[in-house]
């Protein structure tokens, strides 16, 4: 029998996902890709996998899978009860599976995206040059749906055996609160001085509208100068302003144009921290220059540069 | 020409502020520009109605940079350069018909036309390309004839089904895949508009120009099409 996992409860909503698609946009396909970049890439740090790997992101508990061959995983993001053979374990660490053994998300207990790495990624074919499912375009692995019962996860069996673990202060604690760095950007100067100093002087709660394609939040209403604008591109992060001035965050399966104006952009690093907010929590925006604003997003990936 | 942060890793080039010829015109030539640069560090280009939004690699250029290179490259754009009489003009066989068209009537009714007037005036036009997005392989072609013009419905459709051929206000499109929508739907093609099995994906691109080719019931289902 060939290596892999047999999914024997796929759990909710599982996909698999890689850092995205790219350069298809101008005939409207989305980036997708995995949410929360951190976690991700930290996942196949852990395993010294190439960051080009996929991996599955969990957003509900009530996976199960079982090994066919020895392999090495690792599990990162969302504070989660994972279990290996009914014996509860912690994640950001790698660990070494047998034959047989069986892997369980239990429990999501803070924050909301795990990610399940394998060493060396599961061997699927890629889809536009990535493995990334995306839902509405039907793209990526499994014909771009959800995990369901009875799927096959291949590998390629290992041999070695590895041992890593991230050290604690490197571990993210997520908080029930978050401010978002904002580039202002785009339509911004049809936002008056007033509307600005409310949009980042205010509170803002998640809505259970939160998924791969955005984040819609409510609080103080913002009004723009203009009405509505001429579809253009949308930059992952563009925080949108419709006509009700509730802000909408655009995230990785966003629609590639649209037409309300927008204030500006969250920074991406951000943006991965907000993939592991609930609804009901809170949000602040915070203004970032556009050179700072890069530095960070610079420091960030140099972290992940092979 | 006006360059503007659209966030940290991209920047969105303005051509203009209305939807004309002209500009979408300088659009598509600074898009071809753009991609002929073969520049790995140009990550995303995504052209729309008046303007293009590109995305880059910061570890290669930070904003200022990114910035003057396309101020250099973009210059003289030039949209005479853009050859008018398009060689890549794609033809959308359309079954039109109430059956299909669920809104063929009530736009006959709205611009006081006859059915058959409104299928004549829909498909004797060579249309543009002016953006593509919202789904993959949805092209936004423009313009119908003034006498077409119809707004969109005031309560969107829960699920317009795939290849419906519809308008609204001046433009026209063709629905890729089965998808919410507030257009209103003339016919149904059986075209497929974003095709995996393809290279290019899309036979329609930003530089196309699309003819609708009214046919009968019969022709349309021999070439795959579904009711």
């Amino acid at each position: 029998m060939s290596s892999g996992f047999e999914v024997i409860k796929a759990g909710a909503f599982t996909l698999i996902e890689d850092k995205g698609r790219f350069s298809f946009m101008n005939i409207g396909v989305t980036n997708s890709g995995f949410l929360d970049e951190f976690a991700a890439l930290k996942a196949h740090k852990i395993l010294n996998n190439s960051y080009d790997c996929n991996l599955l992101e969990i957003t509900f508990a009530g996976i199960k899978l079982k090994a066919t061959a020895n392999t090495i995983v690792s599990i990162t993001g969302a504070k989660c009860e994972f279990k290996i053979n009914s014996i509860e374990k912690s994640t950001w660490q790698s660990y070494n599976i047998k034959k047989d053994d069986i892997l369980e998300i239990t429990k999501i207990l803070k924050g909301q995206r795990v990610y399940l790495a394998v060493k060396d990624g599961f061997t699927i074919t890629k889809e536009l040059g990535s493995y990334s499912t995306t839902l509405k375009e039907q793209l990526g692995a499994f014909e771009g749906r959800v995990l369901k019962n009875g799927d096959y996860l291949p590998f390629s069996e290992q041999k070695n055996f590895l041992k890593k673990r991230l050290k604690k202060e490197y571990i993210p604690e997520y908080k029930d609160e978050l401010v978002l760095r904002v580039v202002l950007s785009y339509q911004q100067n049809s936002f008056s001085f007033k509307e600005k100093e409310k949009f980042f002087n205010s509170i803002y709660t998640i809505t259970p509208d939160l998924n791969r394609m955005a984040c819609k939040l409510s609080g103080e209403s913002i009004k723009s100068e203009l009405n509505g604008i001429i579809s253009e591109g949308i930059a992952f992060g563009a925080i949108q302003i419709p006509k009700d001035g509730q802000p909408i965050i655009l995230l990785k399966e966003r629609q590639t144009i649209g037409g309300y104006p927008k204030i500006g952009s969250v920074l991406s690093i951000d943006c991965f921290k907000l993939a592991q907010m609930r609804p009901g929590q809170k949000i602040r925006f915070e203004e970032i220059s556009i050179s700072l604003a890069q530095e960070k997003l610079k420091k960030f990936y140099s972290n992940f540069i092979q | 020409m006006n360059i503007e942060i659209a966030s940290v890793d991209s920047v969105i080039i303005y051509f203009g502020d209305t939807i004309t010829k002209e500009n979408s015109l300088k659009v598509k030539a600074a898009y071809k520009i753009l991609k002929e640069l073969n520049n790995s560090a140009l990550i995303e280009i995504v052209p729309s109605y008046v303007s293009v939004l590109l995305t880059y690699d910061t570890f290669k250029y930070n904003y200022k940079e990114i910035k003057e290179l396309l101020e250099k490259e973009l210059k003289d754009i030039k949209i005479s350069s853009i050859n008018e009489e398009s060689k890549n003009i794609v033809t959308i066989d359309v079954y039109y018909d109430k059956e299909v068209g669920f809104d063929l009537e009530e736009v006959a009714k709205k611009s006081n036309l006859s059915v058959d007037e409104v299928i004549a005036l829909h498909s004797s036009k060579l249309y543009d390309v002016y953006a593509i997005g919202f789904l993959p392989g949805f092209a936004y072609l423009a313009s119908v004839d003034e006498r077409l013009k119809t707004s969109r419905l005031e309560t969107p459709r829960k699920k317009i089904p795939k290849g419906s051929v519809a308008i609204a206000d001046t433009q026209t499109a063709v629905y890729p895949k089965d998808s919410p929508g507030g257009w209103n739907i003339l016919g149904r093609t059986a075209f497929k508009l974003f095709d995996k099995s393809l290279e290019t994906l899309s036979l329609i691109t930003i530089d196309s120009k699309v003819k609708f080719n009214p046919i009968t019931k019969e022709q349309f289902l021999s070439q795959g099409g579904e009711l």
